[in-house]
């Protein structure tokens, strides 16, 4: 027995506009670029529901009628939601009628798709509680898998999500970690001793999402009873493939006329030609199998370039220095209690910010490995500090108007607890009174 | 493999690009064992071990390096006159036109071409195109162009000087091959010219790594009171956008009145440029420092927070790379060829002087981004070497002499 798990992430950033230095303390909207650049997220969004989100969905419905062997899973970030909900609602619904077939699994995610794990667990738990409630609320399910942004994963997390309740979580099944043993099975994290993770297998996975339509790749065109064949030879040495891929690789970063469409619609009944072959979601994949092995890990591993690190977010000094910035802001934008305040302090977080100002490809000389809306990384870094410049600036005011407004308070702590005492010896006969009086 | 190649000028004296670019090629051609006879207009000094011919002494004179004072010529109109200035600073000017220059040098160049020895023959910028077209019908070698810059380039617009713009456009067509030395020049030449592109290469101009020379810090009672120093240092003509950059220097005293701008340069706009200063107002936070130097330009290099290049037109730019050697970083415009080959440098449209004064302020206010600017930045101005531009060159002269020798 061989099954296949598919898992799709949907996601996109709210995109900061270019912002400038003049706008800080004129300008309250950061995220409303109306112009025709790649910055405009509503442009971006309605681009990608037509030529990704709508036709993909059709298709995943589609094969869950064909095939009622077929199910995979997906994540979805909050940010996404959010923008499905204000630019394209019919995507919305797309997806949930793929989830009402029961067949389609939601895996558990930070709702800011945020590296927040790294900065600040309560900020991460607050997110990931965030996300499972939009989830509960649009879908009616509550996830049990785990994903963090970027396939970003430790031990530590991995104990986190033990800690919480979670069945398992997923990672990339990157050599170095494995060492000689194979991504296609289930293995227990470091620490844990009830969950189990789930590998993603990056060869099979980066065949569809990123070489499907290299015309320079050996096996280009790409044939789906090629692809199959690859995946059944994995028959008795493996438990399951996990084939982890953006969902907007279906159509958007693989455009239509790559034929992926065509592909994604023969996958399944080529999969299911070989008899002993089927599909689970990760719940179903983790009940079924028992772990073969430990994964420790003890540095962070993402499924990003060839380095699987973090640092196409955080490996310059601007990138470091941005990240690090609006962490430092979170003890007084959650003072202040506005959740205006929060939600946008909350969107800056998101990773794909950090990623606009890599510079990594200019040492390799890797251009377009690196896609950003922004001229260059400086443009990206510079509209984001000069938002988040307006945004501690109407924190610190807000608090500031608090401090006005509040009743004046006894200076000393030493003050307050002596007249908190007075109070309460003072009630006391009235509390005996009360007592007494009471039927017994 | 010999080539003779026509300049106009060469260091030491004190000009734009032109005769440092040609002494950095030249010395790296040398390097990998091509021979170069340099053919100038005029007896001047020189610097490296080169063999120099000066068009000027009876070309039967015995060949040898002549030490007299030197002079330096910009990109000007055909019908100015010339303007040079002696290796103190004086500026001279001589009663030939340009063009009568071009036209003497080119019969000499012809002259040149039937007793010397060479395969090939490479003209540097139009006032060589001329003797080099004349090399090439006296020898019937073939002939590259190396463009640094375009009529289109010195008069930022569409009124070029037809004189120019014809000895180029006729030249452009007669030559075996063109160099220019970015996309945004071959460009220029494609459109412009109507050239066929196949016939164009790009070769980025490269930059001598430099050993920094440390100074004390030049304006040092400014910077003492909290002042930040954004630097200028160009000619002052319309082509280099000097006043799209004090516009944009009004948006940034209005946000901020404690950033001073620093302009390092002579031009025919310098009036101009003084007036428009007078009427927004900034006297108080500009300083005109007359044209720097050597040292003075460095130490200024390395006092300043941001050197600001605004071209119009820019076939190259070696200004930032300059600065960012001396440890500045800097804000260019994208209609330069040197933005094609820096990723750490701020880059803004010339007349876009919002975003112009959005990015002084943000580099002057966030170090962490100004750092990084120059750590990563002068990482990349290492990787500019006049080698990886020498060997370029030599790739082509090698394609061309096989192309020639299977047509004859």
């Amino acid at each position: 027995m061989l099954t296949v798990c598919p898992y799709f992430h949907v996601h996109q950033p709210h995109r900061i506009k270019r912002y400038s230095i003049f706008d800080i303390g004129h300008d309250n909207e950061y995220f409303n670029a109306s112009d025709d650049t790649d910055l405009n997220n509503g442009k971006i969004l309605r681009k990608v529901a037509e030529k990704s989100y709508l036709p993909t969905t059709a298709i995943l419905y589609e094969l869950l009628n064909q095939h009622p062997e077929f199910r995979f899973s997906l994540s979805f970030s909050g940010t996404v939601l959010d923008q499905f909900e204000l630019y394209a609602p019919e995507v919305l619904v797309a997806f949930q009628k793929l989830v009402a077939t029961g067949r389609v699994e939601i895996l558990a995610d930070t709702y800011y798709h945020s590296l927040a794990f790294f900065y600040s667990r309560p900020e991460f738990e607050r997110q990931v509680a965030h996300h499972q409630k939009k989830i509960f609320d649009l879908f009616g399910v509550k996830p049990k898998v785990f994903r963090n942004t970027e396939l970003s994963y430790t031990n530590d997390l991995a104990v986190w999500c033990e800690e919480n309740g979670y069945l398992g979580i997923m990672a990339e099944g990157w050599d170095p970690v494995l060492g000689w043993r194979s991504p296609n099975y289930v293995y227990q994290p470091k620490g844990c001793s009830r969950i189990k993770v789930l590998l993603k297998n990056y060869k099979l996975s980066d065949d569809i999402a990123f070489r499907f339509g290299n015309q320079g790749w050996g096996s280009w065109p790409l044939d789906v009873s090629t692809y199959a064949k690859w995946i059944h030879a994995h028959h008795g040495d493996g438990h399951t493939i996990n084939l982890f891929m953006d969902f907007e690789t279906f159509g958007e970063h693989q455009w239509e006329d790559t034929g992926i469409f065509d592909f994604l619609r023969a996958l399944p009944s080529a999969l299911l030609q070989h008899g002993d072959t089927s599909f689970k979601t990760p719940t179903e994949t983790i009940l079924s199998y028992p772990s073969v092995g430990e994964i420790d890990v003890p540095h962070i591993l993402t499924w990003a370039d060839t380095d699987r690190d973090l640092t196409a977010w955080t490996g310059n000094d601007i990138q470091k220095d941005a990240i690090a910035s609006i962490y430092r802001m979170e003890d007084e934008v959650m003072k202040t209690k506005n959740s205006d305040l929060i939600e946008i302090w909350r969107r800056l977080q998101t990773s794909d910010h950090f990623y606009y100002m890599c510079t990594k490809w200019s040492n390799d000389g890797d251009v377009h490995a690196y896609f950003s809306p922004y001229e260059s990384p400086y443009d990206a870094y510079i509209a984001f500090m000069n938002a988040m410049s307006d945004l501690q600036l109407r924190v610190t005011e807000m608090l500031r108007e608090e401090e006005v407004f509040k009743p004046p308070k006894p200076k000393g702590l030493w003050v307050r607890f002596v007249a908190w005492i007075m109070r309460l010896l003072g009630r006391l006969p009235f509390i005996k009174r009360r007592l007494g009086a009471q039927p017994s | 493999m010999r080539i003779l190649t026509f300049g106009w000028d060469y260091p030491p004296m004190r000009n734009g690009g032109l005769g440092v670019a040609c002494h950095g090629l030249t010395e790296e051609l040398n390097s990998e064992g091509i021979e170069v006879i340099f053919v100038l207009p005029r007896k001047q000094t020189t610097i490296g071990n080169n063999q120099f011919l000066f068009a000027d002494f009876a070309h039967n004179a015995p060949r040898s390096v002549y030490r007299v004072d030197s002079v330096l010529v910009p990109y000007q109109s055909a019908h100015s006159f010339i303007e040079m200035f002696l290796a103190d600073g004086t500026r001279v000017r001589f009663s030939r036109t340009i063009l009568e220059e071009v036209c003497r040098y080119a019969d000499a160049a012809y002259a040149i071409a039937q007793t010397e020895n060479f395969d090939l023959i490479h003209a540097h910028d139009w006032t060589s195109y001329l003797a080099g077209q004349k090399a090439k019908l006296a020898s019937g070698k073939p002939l590259v162009l190396h463009v640094h810059a375009t009529s289109f380039d010195q008069a930022a617009s569409e009124f070029v000087d037809p004189y120019v713009y014809e000895i180029e456009r006729r030249a452009f067509n007669d030559a075996d091959s063109i160099v220019a030395i970015s996309n945004y020049t071959r460009n220029i030449i494609v459109n412009r010219y109507n050239i066929n592109p196949e016939k164009i290469e790009v070769v980025h101009n490269g930059i001598k790594p430099q050993e920094v020379k440390l100074f004390a810090p030049a304006l040092a009672e400014l910077k003492a009171q909290g002042k930040k120093i954004v630097f200028y240092h160009g000619r002052i003509t319309i082509q280099k956008g000097v006043d799209y950059f004090i516009r944009a220097a009004r948006k940034v005293v209005d946000h901020d009145p404690n950033i001073i701008f620093v302009i390092s340069g002579w031009g025919d706009m310098e009036h101009e440029i003084m007036h428009l200063v007078g009427a927004l107002g900034l006297s108080k936070n500009v300083i005109f420092a007359g044209a720097l130097w050597e040292d003075e330009r460095d130490r200024m290099y390395q006092s300043a927070d941001l050197l600001v290049m605004p071209s119009v037109s820019e076939p190259f730019g070696l200004v930032p790379l300059e600065a960012i050697q001396q440890g500045t970083p800097a804000l260019i415009s994208k209609q330069s060829g040197v933005a094609e080959v820096l990723t750490h440098v701020l880059k803004v449209d010339f007349w876009d002087i919002d975003e112009m004064a959005n990015k002084i302020i943000a580099v002057l206010r966030y170090e962490t981004m100004n750092k990084q600017l120059v750590q990563e930045g002068q990482k990349e101005v290492l990787k500019l070497t006049w080698n990886r531009a020498a060997r370029k060159v030599i790739d082509l002269y090698y394609k061309l002499l096989a192309l020639f020798r299977r047509e004859i």
